[in-house]
């Protein structure tokens, strides 16, 4: 009886198989393998461990220490009742798509736009993008200069103009340090938002230009209602990587500001990190990492839904 | 069945056999079972590898020893500096990770490193823990007795630094109360025209300000306060009086206008013997800086009044799967000898923390720093933010980059380190 089981079960397991698996599955399991063990696994892990402090399942207290309770909070009620600095790490990063995404996109359509048709538009193009190509961390240190208060740019900038009595590390106060990196970091994003807009430049139909000139509308007119509008779809692509760029930035504020003054400058990532490595915390950690994915993948999804509509 | 049913068949059975050995061979690499099977490689002339956090100069001084380490054991090592946070981070995620190419490791948190015990060989076979001054230098021990690092270098900040023909040419004397510190020393500095602060503040990820920070708690609060706040939110909160009045003391000369707004520390030490400051608060290790040209004409003073000094001491740590444990061991016992020091206490900015290494092998410098720590009713007292060590030390750091350029949230900061502690060492 045992002997004429087994043979059955297997050949039973073999022919469900066979029914669900064709060839072209077959060849698909060693991706399928390494996306369970490399993505599916750490991330249902870190769900899972978000839930847990010390091996016990505390609920929803990790969250709620996050959000609200440890020395640096996600959000930092009191502070952003005073509208003083750190306002909280979910709060710098909102910031940060308030202020760095509308920069990016507009000086990335200026780009594209005026550099167009400019002879030797491509090398200054190219000088643009050079932002994109070097390392963030390498970003990070530039800031540094940057704002070095006798050697930096902008300060030799501010004593140029008779502003001197200002010149200082930005980098250093509270008020300023997140504000200072975010500015910086405009340079080193734009060049991506002016390479796309340049792709989608030319994807619009001549004629278009061709019979709005013959209408006699002006450029400035041209511009608003024939290149803004056939560039929907590209600034949705912009937009959509943009903000996802901004909710994990994490490199440059590493290098430029450890999150500091005061935690004045920290992100989602930089907290999740300092959890993990200087507290040891995975339970918190964790819980900040599932935020930021609820936030990415919401947002990413809106979004993808909008341009599938469009 | 046809054939080609069955040939299906026997593949799926195939792949099914695959994806079980993969399974199992990925289990198996990360549970870590492989630790138990690290082979030690074997070579004709061992070459070990140390991690530490020296450039520079202070590299140069360390690799002295070394090379005589070499020369004595036939053993080659290589050297490689880390940052602060390299350290910090990755080192522990290594050694969480073997196979690593390190064998010793010298770091100066006794907390990270009693953090990392489980990963670390035990050093009580290998270093003589009677050498050691027991009121001040404390091997990284644990509740069981077991010692997890050498104490190898003995940084003291004894107080401020100074260049003496910079106090000679401006009339400047050394003061002997906090009145005479605050209120005729800083004054006069700042008087002094092309001066762009009277105190240099120096920044790397924070520890230079902790070290002035420290200064001002022990030197008005007393060094128990720092022993306190060593231990903790159940002896002692930074919300207390005892804590808040030092600081308060030093956040009004932050407002002032004394402190520098803080940068490099290095480019700190060149600005002073400069004279663009007058007095920087600094390690013993100042006087083996480059920046310090001629070391005859620097000299420090002591926080007035103060009975504590604060002493960060260097470990070297020996990791469980070192690649060549033996030799590893070796470099560690000689390390923390008499021999080692003497090399590295001769050649300046370096105090011994064996108490056989001679007074006599002390530059005249760096012997005026072991007397003033070893001078009665001085106390020496542990690094605050290196012995709580953790996320304390990052909030202590970056809360101190706060209070430096915005002095009116000392209720703030005070509030953020409680917390900090609270959540790190309880109430």
């Amino acid at each position: 009886m045992q002997q004429q089981k087994i043979p059955s079960l297997l050949s039973l397991i073999l022919k469900t198989l066979r029914r669900i698996l064709t060839v072209s599955w077959l060849f698909l399991i060693p991706a399928f393998l390494l996306l369970i063990i490399f993505v599916l696994y750490p991330v249902g892990d870190t769900i899972y461990q978000s839930f847990l402090a010390k091996g016990n399942f505390v609920g929803l207290q990790n969250f709620n220490y996050v959000l609200f309770e440890k020395a640096f909070p996600l959000i930092n009620i009191p502070n952003i009742q005073l509208g003083a600095f750190p306002m909280g790490a979910l709060i710098d990063n909102l910031l940060w798509i308030v202020i760095h995404l509308p920069l990016t996109v507009f000086f990335g359509l200026a780009f594209a736009v005026l550099l167009r048709d400019v002879k030797g538009g491509t090398i200054i193009k190219s000088i643009v993008f050079l932002g994109v190509v070097i390392p963030m961390v390498v970003g990070g240190l530039l800031f540094r200069f940057v704002y070095d208060p006798d050697a930096g740019v902008v300060n030799a900038l501010l004593r140029l103009i008779g502003l001197g009595n200002y010149a200082r590390d930005f980098t250093f106060y509270p008020q300023t340090a997140l504000i200072s990196i975010i500015l910086g970091s405009v340079w080193i994003w734009t060049g991506f938002a002016m390479i796309v807009y340049s792709a989608g430049l030319q994807g619009i139909p001549v004629e278009l230009y061709e019979a709005a000139e013959i209408d006699g509308a002006s450029r400035w007119k041209t511009f608003w209602r024939i290149t803004v509008p056939m560039l929907r779809s590209t600034t949705l692509v912009i937009i959509t990587l943009t903000v996802l760029w901004e909710l994990k930035v994490f490199d440059i504020v590493y290098v430029a500001t450890l999150g500091g003054p005061g935690g004045a400058s920290s992100v989602m990532a930089y907290d999740m990190y300092l959890e993990a490595f200087y507290s040891n915390n995975l339970g918190s950690a964790s819980a900040i990492a599932v935020l930021l994915t609820v936030l990415t993948f919401g947002f990413a999804a809106y979004m993808v839904n909008r341009m599938s509509k469009m | 069945m046809s054939t080609r049913s069955t040939m299906f068949d026997w593949l799926l059975a195939i792949l099914l056999i695959i994806v079980i050995i993969m399974s199992g061979v990925t289990i198996y690499l990360l549970n870590g079972v492989y630790q138990a099977t690290i082979v030690t490689p074997t070579a004709t002339r061992p070459s070990i590898t140390v991690y530490a956090l020296w450039s520079g100069q202070e590299e140069a001084n360390f690799k002295q020893a070394l090379g005589n380490f070499t020369q004595e054991t036939g053993i080659d090592v290589s050297y490689y500096g880390y940052t602060t946070q390299d350290l910090l981070i990755s080192v522990p995620l290594q050694l969480k990770a073997p196979p690593y190419p390190v064998d010793v490791v010298i770091a100066p948190w006794p907390y990270w490193i009693l953090q990392l015990s489980p990963y670390l060989e035990s050093v009580n076979d290998v270093i003589n823990a009677s050498k050691f001054p027991s009121s001040f230098v404390n091997p990284v021990k644990d509740s069981s007795g077991s010692i997890w690092a050498a104490p190898f270098k003995l940084s003291g900040k004894p107080g401020f630094w100074y260049r003496k023909s910079f106090f000679t040419s401006h009339g400047l004397t050394v003061p002997t109360t906090y009145q005479q510190f605050t209120n005729t020393l800083l004054p006069a500095i700042k008087a002094i025209p092309g001066i762009e602060a009277a105190i240099a503040s120096g920044d790397t990820v924070g520890w230079p300000l902790s070290d002035t920070t420290e200064g001002f708690l022990m030197g008005l609060g007393g060094y128990q306060l720092q022993l306190d706040l060593e231990t903790g939110p159940s002896v002692r909160n930074w919300t207390d009086t005892e804590v808040r009045d030092p600081m308060s003391s030093l956040t009004s000369l932050l407002t002032s206008g004394y402190f520098s707004t803080p940068a490099d520390w290095q480019s700190q030490i060149t600005k002073l013997w400069n004279g663009q400051y007058g007095i920087y608060w600094q390690g013993s290790f100042m006087t083996a800086q480059p920046q310090i040209q001629n070391v005859s004409d620097i000299d420090f003073f002591g926080f007035p009044g103060t009975d504590g000094v604060s002493g960060s001491i260097d470990y070297a740590v020996i990791p469980k799967y070192a690649p060549h444990l033996t030799e590893a061991k070796q470099l560690v016992q000689y390390l923390s000898g008499a021999d080692a020091q003497t090399i590295m206490v001769k050649q300046g900015g370096f105090l011994g923390t064996n108490i056989d290494v001679s007074v006599t092998a002390y530059k005249p410098i760096d012997k005026e720093v072991v007397d003033f720590m070893g001078k009665s009713g001085m106390h020496v007292v542990p690094d605050l933010d290196d012995t709580i060590g953790g996320a304390w030390q990052t909030t202590f750091w970056t809360e101190l980059k706060l209070l430096w350029t915005s002095p009116n949230q000392l209720n703030q900061v005070l509030n953020t380190l409680e917390t900090a502690a609270i959540d790190q060492q309880g109430t």
